[in-house]
């Protein structure tokens, strides 16, 4: 800190050190109130010596009746002779001691501005450090809970913050770049293995080429949700109102032929009249990742229940499925990103890891939330809750017709 | 030479599996670390092409049980060559000090994981370069090509990967036994021939090439190849 301070009052921005500031502010203030009282001081006593000056002079009678000036003269020019020289005295004094007092002051003030402001410095130097090392580090300023002390630890919380998401996505992007490289190997060896055989038959050729589709199928799954996590990231997002029910009736449209075809029957109960505020592609998305973990999952003959609502100012999608349950302690990972409940299931089964880390991000982005509770072998019912639209009460009509017609 | 493929995307185990085929290697595949052990107990495998990231036992397990069980049994433990996606400094070192030779990140090259397979083969064999060369035989693994005095030999792949066996384990006495455990598959059937068949068309191409025959019959014991002619 010395050096760039010593440097700073050679520049012409020397100015710009607070340190310096805060001495001239403190040493100007205490020399002028210094030198306000020496004044004021001097001031009144001169005046007050010169006054009994005046008054020194009088008339004083005898017994005799006979009034004589008595010759004070000499007594009063002697006074004033020490008065002058005392005031004069007084004068060099006090200018020495406001000269001492100056030089004394802006040290004093120099001393105590960089005791002051010293743990600043050390904020700035950890933080400093902190950008070209590793978030791991933190301030840990000592001392009483004071301002300063405040100052650092809000530093310390955010570095912590900091860390941790910091943290989350570089696990995130290595958790993807394995996602991408697993397809990505097949592909490759596929063809690697295809083309290093002059003599491959026609059907070995075509596996390869099935396998290879398969892949890049899934892959193309993959970007496509890695995509939507990161758009949805950014909360640039439509907002308009969406008639809830509606929306996720257009979703589950797609559901209802997939269903049918693995023997899974697709009740939905879709109240009229919700209405949020939103963005509608996303709602539909999150309600379709919903059903599409629902349907992949439940054992053929199970039922799915699709329902929406709402509730004393929420409104409700539930997807509620037969499946195969979640144990309690994985309830609260499933909606991490690239989470598989069951380990030995692997990414071939078509899902990506994704889906319903992208449904809590897209609740989340409406204000809202999702719940799961399920059971282990009797099922799972997701709930995404959302905050009701207020609304003027004209639009909702309509919107209850369309929703009627549509059921 | 015999390679077990661990590795739970099944599309890319069977591309693997068909490809070092090819090359004349017995592979095995197995989709889980469980089925890898049980496996790797089995059978005497001379490479594990193993993926870290399976399910169940996962693959830093698979080494380190396969390690333990080697010390114990004091048989030639596998080379292991890990696959993996993650391209972390500190999973290839987690996997290296946890007993993997060698190192490949997914996606590769086919041609570097066969180059790499016959580099950790060859660290056996005591050898640095991709030919061996015992008396007037000489194979070139990443050729493929096998010659006696310079005439080049008419190999089918099994009878080559014999071979090669035979010239990696010059000089020792190799049992039927060995023979099917290290160049046979899991698929082979212990009770029919094929060993004392594929060895029988080897010796009448090796007799055809050139002066005398360099596999001996050692009664009631096996084959050997001899190391000097």
């Amino acid at each position: 800190m010395k050096a760039p301070e010593r440097q700073a009052e050679r520049l012409p921005e020397w100015m710009r050190s607070i340190r310096f500031r805060y001495t001239l502010m403190y040493s100007g203030v205490l020399f002028g109130l210094a030198a306000l009282v020496v004044a004021a001081l001097y001031l009144i006593l001169s005046m007050s010596l010169h006054g009994e000056l005046f008054g020194a002079a009088q008339t004083f009678c005898d017994a005799f009746g006979h009034c004589h000036q008595v010759d004070v003269f000499t007594g009063r020019q002697f006074e004033a002779l020490v008065h002058a020289r005392t005031l004069e005295k007084l004068r060099t004094l006090s200018f020495d001691a406001l000269v001492v007092l100056f030089f004394a002051s802006f040290a004093v003030g120099w001393v105590i501005a960089g005791r002051v402001l010293a743990p600043i410095g050390r904020i700035t130097a950890v933080a400093r450090d902190i950008q070209a090392t590793d978030l791991s580090r933190r301030i840990r300023l000592p001392g009483p809970e004071d301002e300063l002390k405040q100052l650092a630890d809000t530093f310390d919380a955010m570095l912590a913050r900091l860390d941790a998401a910091f943290a989350a996505q570089q696990r995130f992007v290595a958790d993807a770049s394995h996602e991408l490289r697993n397809p990505l190997a097949i592909i490759r060896t596929n063809i690697d293995v295809a083309m290093s055989d002059p003599n491959a038959d026609p059907e070995e050729l075509r596996q390869a080429i099935v396998v290879v589709r398969r892949a890049s199928e899934r892959m193309a799954r993959l970007v496509d949700d890695l995509l939507a996590l990161a758009r949805r990231e950014m909360p640039t997002f439509e907002r308009e109102p969406v008639d809830l029910g509606q929306a996720v009736g257009e979703a589950s449209e797609e559901f209802l032929v997939p269903a049918e075809t693995r023997g899974i029957v697709l009740d939905r109960a879709i109240a009229p009249g919700v209405v949020v505020i939103g963005d509608r592609d996303a709602l539909k998305r999150a309600v379709a990742n919903l059903l599409e973990n629902a349907v992949r999952l439940g054992p053929a003959g199970s039922r799915i229940r699709l329902a929406v609502g709402s509730e004393r100012g929420r409104a409700w999608v539930a997807v509620s499925d037969e499946g195969p349950g979640i144990v309690s302690d994985d309830q609260a990972h499933v909606f991490d990103r690239f989470w598989r409940a069951d380990k030995g299931r692997s990414r071939a089964d078509g899902g990506t890891g994704l889906g319903l880390a992208i449904v809590r991000q897209i609740a989340q982005t409406h204000g809202g939330e999702v719940q799961l509770q399920s059971r282990l072998g009797v099922g799972s019912t997701f709930t995404i809750w959302l905050p009701v639209a207020e609304l003027p009460a004209e639009p909702s009509p309509r919107a209850t017709s369309a929703t009627a017609r549509r059921q | 030479m015999r390679v077990l493929v661990v590795e739970d995307e099944a599309d890319l185990a069977n591309a693997i599996a068909r490809g070092l085929r090819r090359e004349g290697y017995a592979v095995d595949v197995a989709y889980d670390g469980d089925e890898a052990l049980d496996k790797a107990t089995v059978n005497a495998y001379d490479v594990l092409c193993l993926d870290l990231n399976l399910p169940g036992t996962d693959g830093i397990e698979v080494c380190r049980r396969v390690r333990a069980e080697q010390d114990r049994g004091g048989a030639d433990p596998p080379r292991v060559l890990m696959l993996t996606a993650r391209d972390g400094t500190r999973d290839r070192v987690i996997g290296l000090d946890e007993g993997a030779d060698d190192y490949l990140v997914k996606p590769f090259d086919f041609d570097e994981l066969k180059a790499r397979i016959r580099a950790l083969l060859r660290r056996d064999a005591g050898r640095s370069g991709a030919v061996i060369q015992v008396g007037d035989l000489e194979l070139d693994s990443a050729r493929h090509e096998a010659r006696r005095a310079g005439r080049s030999l008419p190999l089918t792949p099994k009878e080559f990967s014999l071979l090669r066996y035979f010239m990696a384990r010059a000089g020792h006495v190799l049992s039927q036994e060995d023979l099917l455990e290290h160049v046979w598959d899991e698929n082979a059937d212990p009770f029919t021939n094929t060993v004392r068949v594929t060895v029988m068309t080897l010796r009448r191409k090796l007799a055809d090439a050139g002066e005398g025959q360099p596999i001996e019959t050692v009664v009631g014991r096996g084959y050997r190849l001899r190391a000097e002619p």
